[in-house]
């Protein structure tokens, strides 16, 4: 149960003629609550057709499933994934606190 | 009486990214005394991902101690993971301490996950309905807690480890709308009574490393996006000592 999308968000298909706003409310919270993403810190914005993502994630794996999750909930504008992946360098110089 | 303190957050393994940090913690020992984990070990918060956080932290030359963050409890299964996590002998705390020795050096790791309410001036209360008492009244047992734990220490050194931060300095460039989701004045102001050399936290993807409480203590967000390396290290001590 637990990782299947919740019903409530499955019920309300968005369509082009809702607001972008609520366009964009909605694709957040597909990226935070859909099962293959739990993606929290994504920002989506809307202009004109385009959607843009941008972020971080852990892996390029994650990165193309928040466009695949956000271009289904809103098929009808252009995914532009500016989300990054995190690049985890060596250790750095330590701080004396 | 110097001691070194490693920290990380948000490193949300799973199956696909299995493997690829514990590269990056090899010759720890040697930049290290110990390793605190700021919570979020997980993405789903499912034992499977729970053994992945087991085998990519356990047997280090140092010890680990976490605590767990929002992610780790999407499941249900957070009771399973700290199982699986205590098993592979790495410490998990729960709204207590540990303390951990090195050499002469005695480090009190006080935490837990911390939670949400927001900052002194713009924060919710214990008031109204029985579901805003109730998610205020989480953070404020949460901080009682940690305060006795502190208390409770007799150690060279304290730090503090939490998920959710306890000030806003270290959640600049976060959206502002959304600091009562990502931290508490509670949690600071319950270090402030009893006083630490360093409060460790995560969550804040979007956030800065550096900060201080009220009281001032120094606040450190490890959160994996922000620090963009494998670990902080934090030396604790006199200035004269070598780390």
């Amino acid at each position: 149960m637990s990782h299947e999308a919740p019903h409530h968000v499955e019920d309300h298909v968005a369509s082009h003629h809702d607001a972008p706003h609520y366009v964009a409310a909605r694709v957040q919270r597909a990226l935070a609550e859909d099962e293959r993403t739990y993606e929290l810190g994504i920002r989506v914005d809307i202009r004109g057709d385009q959607l843009f993502l941008r972020g971080q994630v852990e892996g390029a794996e994650r990165r193309a499933q928040v466009a695949a999750v956000a271009a289904e909930n809103a098929p009808w504008l252009t995914v532009r994934n500016e989300v990054t992946v995190v690049e985890v360098r060596e250790p750095g110089e330590e701080e004396t606190l | 009486m110097r001691i070194r303190v490693a920290a990380v957050g948000d490193v949300h393994l799973g199956e696909d990214i299995r493997g690829r940090y514990r590269r990056r913690l090899e010759g720890i020992e040697e930049r290290a005394d110990v390793l605190l984990v700021a919570g979020d070990l997980t993405r789903h918060g499912t034992p499977d991902e729970g053994r992945i956080v087991a085998e990519e932290f356990r047997d280090l030359p140092v010890p680990v101690v976490t605590v767990l963050g929002n992610h780790d409890y999407q499941s249900d299964a957070e009771d399973e993971i700290v199982d699986v996590l205590r098993e592979a002998g790495i410490q998990v705390l729960q709204d207590d301490s540990t303390v951990i020795t090195c050499g002469d050096v005695r480090l009190g790791v006080v935490g837990g996950k911390g939670f949400c309410g927001g900052f002194a001036g713009k924060c919710a209360s214990e008031f109204g309905e029985p579901e805003m008492k109730a998610f205020v009244r989480h953070t404020r047992e949460i901080a009682d807690l940690w305060h006795k734990a502190l208390k409770g220490l007799d150690t060279d050194h304290r730090v503090v480890l939490s998920h959710y931060s306890p000030v806003k300095d270290t959640l600049t460039g976060e959206p502002p709308e959304i600091y009562p989701f990502l931290g508490s004045y509670l949690l600071a102001e319950a270090v402030d009574a009893e006083g630490a050399d360093l409060f460790v936290h995560g969550h804040a993807h979007a956030g800065v490393e550096k900060g201080v409480t009220p009281g001032g203590v120094r606040v450190r967000n490890v959160a994996l996006p922000v620090l963009q390396r494998a670990y902080a290290v934090y030396c604790l001590g006199d200035e004269s000592d070598n780390c």
